[in-house]
């Protein structure tokens, strides 16, 4: 994590643009409407609270939501405290929550309440402010996604690269047949940088041998072939074992389709990088198809980034807005 | 079409699923029915272990095996087949059912993580995945045996974990079932277009078909499945080249 001045890459934050190529894709409809998370909270006596907070710690490691931007403890109407002991999703019910307690070194009651806390804080201090009151205290520290954004990490050497290389194999495809559907994707492993190009292959084989599919089993054809016989590459040989296509940065010419964004979903890829979008069928941008953002769904319970080239640096050809990517 | 004849596709699915469970995969396992013949012409299940992909779901099994019976780029023959799936299609699944134009998806529980068909979105009527071949579903056959079966699983799972961990420490509950949300998949019309009207007041009340499990079915080795399964997709080759023939006479 550096600090915003630190930061060598150029961002705005207001358009959500990195080094003006870069366009952040992300369901902003509902950015500022709370995905509240239930709670597990305890009512402690103030003198309490250096124990409770220690219990907390202790028990962090298991935690799957954050509260960074929660208020640990807030006062209650009876000059004690309460506070935030663990989500519903780390345990699902009472009787989890109160075994937990038993290691407990403070006294406590009131362990029913009923509190729920945004799981992301909101993008402006009023709204801060107004969700403070209505659900539980939180600590302002900005935009979150000013953060996010900060955080990314781009190689943009290797994005221009593998962009360029995408836009030549999608004229060579377009130029070869015209009825073939020129879309290429890439599939960037991250344990060694090994890149995978795959070609739609719908005009020979099945309809739905989509570029990214074919790169999902290609990715595990080569890590099926390394594991049953080793490989001739020695710089391989040592590499650990590729799980689905964890943490893959995927790049891909059009927009994909609802197959294959969930398919990403699937292959808990960590970045899709695309160049075009698709109006009718794309399912990432909340401008494309039916604004599923599939990568950024709430209901989903896994999601990965996702960019827009916007120069116009890597032209691909046209295809039909009809037709899934 | 009638409750019966789902119920008897599904069992089929749901002893393939059992048959899944044996052999170390998830229990989700589905049947594709020619429906003018009504004979079994291919079946899947998961194989997300052995492929080392996210994406092998039992629906891409046996749009293979259909594929390679009537060739890759005949997708008219979708337009008559009708899938039978113990658990609703994720969205991937569903979206490529769509792009290939299935005629109707039949399913046994909802999938409340990924689910295509209603839970998380309808893609079956949507209009971003070729809206031309929407298709009609009729959720909630044998839910109980597809749900128990998941049950199997985890708890399967849970006692091969290293380190099990305590929330899923749970004994196997063999008693409730969660209510069958069936307005968030058909409204009553195409309910009443399925069962008959004495099943209405499950859609109002939530409940399922049945109240009653068919243990006998999930908890029965069913490793004889296989061999009838292809014997039955065998016999509809035959019986299409048969009826080829006579064309051609």
């Amino acid at each position: 994590m550096v600090k915003k001045k630190q930061n060598p890459l150029t961002i705005d934050y207001r358009k959500c643009l990195i080094e003006n190529r870069l366009q952040q894709v992300r369901n902003t409809t509902f950015a500022d409407h709370p995905d509240l998370v239930n709670v597990w909270t305890v009512d402690i006596d103030p003198r309490d609270s250096h124990s409770l907070i220690n219990f907390i710690k202790d028990i962090q490691a298991d935690e799957p939501v954050s509260f960074q931007h929660i208020k640990r403890i807030r006062k209650n109407s009876h000059s004690g405290l309460t506070a935030i002991i663990c989500s519903h999703e780390m345990l699902q019910t009472e009787e989890d929550f109160l075994r937990l307690l038993k290691d407990a070194e403070f006294e406590y009651e009131n362990t029913s309440g009923r509190f729920q806390v945004p799981r992301l804080g909101p993008s402006t201090k009023e709204l801060s402010s107004e969700w403070s009151e209505k659900y539980w205290p939180l600590v302002w520290r900005g935009n979150p996604n000013d953060q996010i954004l900060n955080d990314y990490v781009f190689d943009m050497g290797l994005i221009k690269r593998i962009l360029q290389r995408i836009s030549e194999l999608t004229a060579a495809q377009h130029e070869k047949d015209p009825l073939i559907t020129p879309a290429v994707s890439a599939f960037v492993n991250p344990l060694n940088k090994r890149v995978i190009y795959t070609v739609d292959g719908r005009h020979q084989g099945s309809p739905l041998d989509h570029s990214i599919m074919l790169g999902i089993k290609e990715v595990a054809r080569q890590e099926q072939q390394r594991r049953d016989c080793g490989t001739e590459d020695p710089t391989q040989s040592d590499d650990p074992d590729t799980y689905l296509c964890l943490d893959f940065d995927v790049y891909t010419s059009h927009e994909p389709c609802s197959m294959c964004a969930m398919a990403l979903i699937h292959s808990r890829i960590k970045r899709c990088i695309f160049l075009k979008s698709m109006a009718c069928t794309g399912c990432l941008t909340p401008a494309s198809g039916d604004g599923y953002c599939m990568h950024n769904n709430r209901n989903l319970n896994s999601s990965y980034e996702v960019f827009q080239w916007t120069g116009n640096e890597f032209i691909v050809p046209h295809i039909d807005p009809h037709t899934c990517c | 079409m009638s409750l019966e004849v789902f119920e008897a596709h599904m069992r089929t699915a749901i002893k393939l699923a059992r048959y899944a469970l044996d052999h170390e995969e998830t229990p989700v396992a589905c049947i594709f029915v020619h429906s003018p013949s009504n004979k079994i012409v291919a079946y899947g299940m998961n194989d997300t272990n052995k492929s080392l992909t996210g994406i092998a779901h039992a629906e891409f099994m046996g749009i293979s095996q259909i594929q390679q019976k009537f060739g890759v780029h005949n997708t008219e023959i979708f337009s008559e087949i009708i899938l039978y799936v113990t658990v609703e299609p994720c969205i991937m699944c569903a979206s490529a059912l769509k792009q290939l134009g299935i005629k109707r998806v039949v399913f046994g529980c909802s999938n409340d993580r990924f689910g295509g068909n209603g839970s998380i979105l309808s893609i079956h009527q949507d209009t971003c995945t070729t809206p031309s071949n929407n298709y009609n579903i009729v959720p909630g056959i044998l839910r109980r045996e597809a749900i128990m079966l998941l049950r199997y699983f985890y708890v399967r799972e849970n006692e091969n974990a290293p380190k099990p961990r305590a929330k899923s420490n749970r004994k196997l509950d063999v008693e409730n079932f969660p209510p069958m949300n069936w307005s968030k998949y058909i409204n009553r019309e195409q309910f009443l277009e399925y069962f008959d009207e004495d099943n209405l007041r499950h859609y109002d009340d939530m409940t399922d078909l049945s109240r009653d499990v068919e243990w006998g079915l999930i908890d029965s080795c069913q490793d004889d499945i296989l061999e009838r399964l292809e014997q039955d997709c065998e016999s509809f080759e035959l019986h299409r080249v048969k009826k080829l023939k006579t064309d051609v006479i």
